[in-house]
This record gives structure tokens, C-alpha cells and sequence, in this order.
């Protein structure tokens, strides 16, 4: 079995015995937050495609892109299903891949011929199943969201180009809820009909295809994040998903299972 | 359309000192969870101390096995399918768990479901849930 379906040992932590007898693995944790945000929220299928089809009208432009289809609300809700209620176009690809940024002084950033972008604010938060309050619908992000936009001091409305974590399509719809996109339950509504499209959507993300579409390296999903990221505020986004004058971007890492565990971490990002 | 979830090999589970006396219950068919005497309050997975609010004074209780689906996801993708859920009991707490002996096409988020104990590969039985 590959990585996203086979059971996931987190070693010997004390909470593993409970855990991994039941066979989790990484799609059927974020399934059943899937699952839960459906019966609470009305959330459907289709609706969490249009993330899917979003990052594929983003990857064809993308020459490195793992998979450039573009791919259609039907497509996504018609591939098989893997773990109810993620079909296989809802799951991330499997790659290698890696990145590295380089952070430096202002001093010498001003020395360098390339446009400066710094950070405006960050967020960190470790989310657990807390003793057994299970709430898979409210993730790390809702506490990293308000922690960087406070620092930044601005808001999801000023944001003009966003890079969120996206293991699973369910990941950005409650990435993009918790972090003040929309509010909790209208993920649906504020993905569908083209949202997140740059040059016609409201919130442009992963321009690069994401993890859904470009490369998901393992446990490292969220350096691609910030390195697009710091692409749209240079300017050196492909020309086709270019945010004009992108000035103010946010990048969202998500790491380990929203369905157990997990570490979120927000950077709010502005170019000088 | 059905599929019909039965009983799938499970390994066992790795019993350690603090969690012994759940494990000993579970081979007698029994099902505990730790309330605090100070907070009051239930929690699982179990904790020596409360991981509310701190205290040290956990006891053990029967719960009454009864509990309803907070979520659920059927792997299709599996050599033998089955599915994952996390069952919120009637004491409180929610627990990671599996369905069993259901029809994967009709187990709903808030049906009701009743303890069951699947054996283990060479360890203590575990608690599943089945349609009440």
C-alpha cells in the first residue's frame, strides 16, 4: 500500500496503543474530518472538488508539475473513492522533492538585486484529540490565523495571494475557515465555482498546482508553500497565475494528521 | 448496495503499566474509562493524570459501552475493507475505534452503536462498536 494508505505508526507514544490496532491511516483520518464537516455544515463533494480543479488550473502552467490535467468538478467526484468521502482526486500526489529558503538581515537584503520580502507575522499551534473532546472540524490554523494577522496587524480580506497545505482537499476547507477566510461551514460556498482560480477567483492559492496537483514531498508539504509564496510577491510566478502587484501573501504548513495530531504554523508575508 | 463489514485480523495492542487494569478489563469483556475526582470530568485514551486539569486523583469506571458515531470513513482501499470512526460514549469522551458487523453503506455520523471485543493477534481483545 503507498504512503497515504497504509497504517501510520507514530512509535511509542501512549496514545499509539488506541490508535493504530484500528488500522489509521493518513486518508482516513482526514476522511472523517471530512465526513463530520459534511453532517454539520451540508458540505458536498462537488464543493470540495472545486479546491481540486482550482490547483489543476493552476498546475498546467507549471512545466514540473507531477500532474497538469485539467480536471472538471465531475472528474474529481467520479475518480474512485478511497476512503468515503475522498475520492482519489481529493488526496495529494506522492513525490520527492525538497526547497530551501535563505533568510538574511534587512542590511544585506537590500544589498541583493531581488525584490525583499518579509515577514509581517507568524502563528504556531500543536492541536490534539485534548482527552478525548474530539473536534476534528476546528484545526491548529485557528489559532495560528490569529496570532499572525495580530502581529501582522491586517487582515484575511487584505490578503492577496494565499499558499495553504492541501494533503487532501478537506485540508484547505478548513485551513481557509480556520485562518478567517470565510466563516466555519461556508468553506463549501467560498471554494465553489472557481474561488481560489487565480485571475478570476477571490482568494488565488498554490499557484503552483499545490500538493494536490505539483509535488507533495513527504512531511516537507509545507516549504512549497512558502517558496510560491515568496514567488507571487516577487513577481516570478508563472505569468498566467500571477497576482498583479501582489504585495501581501499568507502560507499555511500543516503537519500530521487531522485526525489525531497536529502541528500548524502561518507566516504572513509582504514585499518591501 | 451493500458491503458488509465483518472481523478483520487485528494486531494487539501494546499494554503498558499505566493502561494495564483497561487491557484486563477488555479480556473480560468490559469497558473502562478514567473520570477525575477533582474535575469531574471523563477522558480518554487513559491518563494517570487528568489531562484537564492536572490531578492525579483518576479512577477507573465502567462505562456503559453505549455511544453514537462522531465520525466515520469506510477504506475501501484496503486488502480487506473496514472502517475507522471515532464514537463519542455516553460518558463523554470520544474514542478512535472501528465498526464492525455493519453494512458499510448505511452506518451514519450519530447513529447509535454498543461495545463490542475483537480479538487480537497474541494480545488483549479490543473494543469495536457495532449498530445498536
Amino acid at each position: 500500500m503507498a504512503t497515504g494508505t497504509a497504517p501510520r505508526n507514530y512509535g511509542p507514544a501512549p496514545d499509539v496503543p488506541f490508535e493504530l490496532p484500528y488500522a489509521p491511516t493518513t486518508v482516513n483520518m482526514y476522511a472523517m474530518a471530512a465526513m463530520r464537516h459534511m453532517h454539520e455544515h451540508g458540505t458536498t463533494s462537488e464543493q470540495l472538488a472545486w479546491i481540486r480543479v482550482a490547483a489543476s488550473h493552476h498546475a498546467q502552467h507549471n512545466p514540473h508539475a507531477m500532474v497538469r490535467d485539467v480536471v472538471t468538478v465531475k472528474d474529481v467526484v467520479g475518480s474512485p473513492m478511497i476512503a468515503d468521502p475522498l475520492h482519489r482526486l481529493d488526496c495529494c500526489v506522492i513525490s520527492d522533492g525538497g526547497g530551501a529558503l535563505v533568510v538574511v538581515r534587512p542590511e544585506i537584503a537590500r544589498t541583493l538585486k531581488r525584490p525583499v520580502v518579509k515577514v509581517l507575522g507568524t502563528g504556531e499551534f500543536v492541536r490534539t484529540q485534548s482527552g478525548g473532546k474530539v473536534d476534528l472540524l476546528t484545526t491548529g490554523a485557528a489559532w495560528t490565523g490569529k496570532a499572525a494577522f495580530a502581529e501582522a496587524g491586517v487582515k484575511p480580506t487584505d490578503i492577496q495571494y494565499a499558499s495553504i497545505y492541501d494533503s487532501f482537499t478537506i485540508t484547505v476547507l478548513l485551513t481557509l475557515e480556520d485562518l478567517g477566510f470565510c466563516a466555519k461551514g461556508a468553506g463549501g460556498r467560498f471554494v465553489s465555482d472557481g474561488n481560489l482560480i487565480s485571475g478570476t477567483g477571490r482568494l488565488p492559492f498554490n499557484t503552483d498546482g499545490g500538493g494536490l496537483c505539483n509535488n507533495h514531498p513527504g512531511n516537507r508539504g509545507g516549504m512549497t508553500k512558502v517558496v510560491e509564496a515568496v514567488r507571487q510577491l516577487r513577481g516570478e510566478a508563472h505569468p498566467l497565475v500571477q497576482v498583479p502587484d501582489c504585495r501581501l501573501a499568507l502560507a499555511h504548513g500543516t503537519g500530521g494528521s487531522l485526525g489525531t495530531r497536529h502541528g500548524s504554523a502561518t507566516l504572513i508575508l509582504e514585499r518591501e | 448496495m451493500s458491503m458488509i463489514i465483518g472481523r478483520r485480523e487485528m494486531p494487539a495492542p501494546t499494554v503498558y503499566p499505566e493502561t494495564k487494569p483497561f487491557w484486563d478489563a477488555a479480556a473480560e469483556g468490559r469497558l473502562l474509562v478514567k473520570r477525575c475526582d477533582d474535575c469531574g470530568e471523563h477522558h480518554h485514551y487513559p491518563r494517570a493524570a487528568c489531562p484537564f486539569c492536572g490531578s492525579e486523583r483518576t479512577q477507573w469506571r465502567q462505562a456503559s459501552g453505549q455511544g453514537t458515531i462522531y465520525s466515520f470513513s469506510v477504506m475501501r482501499r484496503a486488502d480487506v475493507p473496514y472502517v475507522m470512526a471515532y464514537v463519542t460514549l455516553d460518558e463523554g469522551p470520544t474514542m478512535m475505534s472501528n465498526i464492525v458487523d455493519a453494512d458499510a453503506d448505511a452506518i451514519r455520523v450519530g447513529q447509535r452503536v454498543a461495545v463490542r471485543f475483537q480479538t487480537t493477534e497474541g494480545g488483549p481483545p479490543l473494543p469495536v462498536f457495532a449498530p445498536a
